[in-house]
């Protein structure tokens, strides 16, 4: 019997963010922005969804009179992504087979 | 990229790219790392030929490190702002470096607070035999420090994978020990050779591996 994937991780955009959050301590929206090729507007939305879901922290502060947003993967963003990874291989694994 | 109904091979596919992508991001600077192998290679030298020649400079040149002090400042303030991502290994790094400044602050402030009780005995000494003391303090200065400088190159090296600073921490330690039995100018030849290889050279190797990325990812932006 497979686990059902969660679906705040089943989505390209917001699984491209937390990849990305997963290996960083932090990173710049901007960065997220420039190596996902994603608008800013829907980006927001989805890091937005990804905060709500407590998976990630979102940190607004200035730099050289900027506004800079800061994001970083939670204890419980990590848990659930390797819980979805780990989901992921068994689809493949059963897929094999 | 928005869509939901992808395959988990599309998933696993796209986390694989997204971790590649985060470790392109990261490739550090050689700037410290050449100021500092230059600075104490250059203090070591000039102090090597005041010795050599029997001149006195001035000033005291190891004055030259607390001086860089100020352009590394500088460059980690520098870095930090440019610095768009933030890894492990950087924070690892940072404190590393960090606690390799305050040792070597350490060791100069207890070093001085030796030599500031030892003079006055050996000068003692000297004074009652009229010769020299047979036990030289100062011999023994450049094996601590070289210690000290083997350690983060060492473990730099190690966690990022870069032979060069793997070498150069390695190469420290090995003229900590030789520096025990050789003298003074010797050791000051040693400290030379060993910053420059374990900071200078490593240095040069990490900053034009810095400028070609940078290169790439202007010419990919592009």
């Amino acid at each position: 019997m497979f686990k059902e994937l969660d679906p705040i991780l089943h989505s390209q955009l917001r699984l491209a963010v937390m990849s990305l959050l997963i290996s960083v301590k932090e990173a710049e929206f901007t960065f997220i922005k420039e190596k996902t090729n994603s608008t800013a507007g829907n980006l927001s939305v989805q890091i937005q969804k990804l905060k709500d879901a407590g998976y990630i922290d979102v940190k607004k502060q200035f730099k050289d009179n900027y506004p800079q947003t800061l994001c970083s993967i939670t204890k419980q963003g990590i848990k659930a992504f390797e819980e979805y990874v780990t989901n992921l291989q068994s689809y493949l694994g059963k897929g094999e087979k | 990229m928005s869509k939901e109904n992808f395959s988990p091979e599309q998933s696993l596919q796209l986390i694989q790219s997204m971790i590649n992508k985060a470790k392109d991001a990261c490739h550090d600077t050689g700037i410290a790392a050449i100021m500092w192998g230059a600075v104490i290679a250059i203090c070591s030298l000039v102090r090597l030929s005041e010795l050599h020649f029997e001149y006195r400079l001035p000033f005291d040149i190891y004055l030259l490190t607390i001086v860089a002090v100020i352009p590394q400042i500088y460059f980690s303030v520098k870095e930090k702002k440019e610095r768009k991502v933030k890894t492990y290994d950087d924070a690892f790094m940072d404190s590393l470096w960090l606690g390799f400044g305050i040792c070597i602050f350490l060791m100069i402030f207890t070093t001085s607070v030796m030599y500031s009780q030892w003079n006055p005995v050996a000068g003692e000494y000297r004074k009652l035999t009229g010769t020299e003391f047979p036990f030289r303090l100062y011999e023994f200065n450049s094996s601590f420090f070289l210690m000290l400088y083997g350690l983060p190159t060492f473990v730099t090296g190690v966690s990022m994978k870069f032979k060069p600073m793997l070498w150069g921490g390695l190469l420290c330690w090995v003229s900590c020990l030789v520096t025990i039995y050789t003298p003074i100018k010797i050791d000051l030849i040693l400290v030379a050779l060993s910053s420059f290889f374990a900071w200078l050279v490593p240095g040069i190797i990490m900053e034009k591996e810095y400028r070609k990325a940078k290169r790439e990812l202007t010419a990919a932006n592009v």
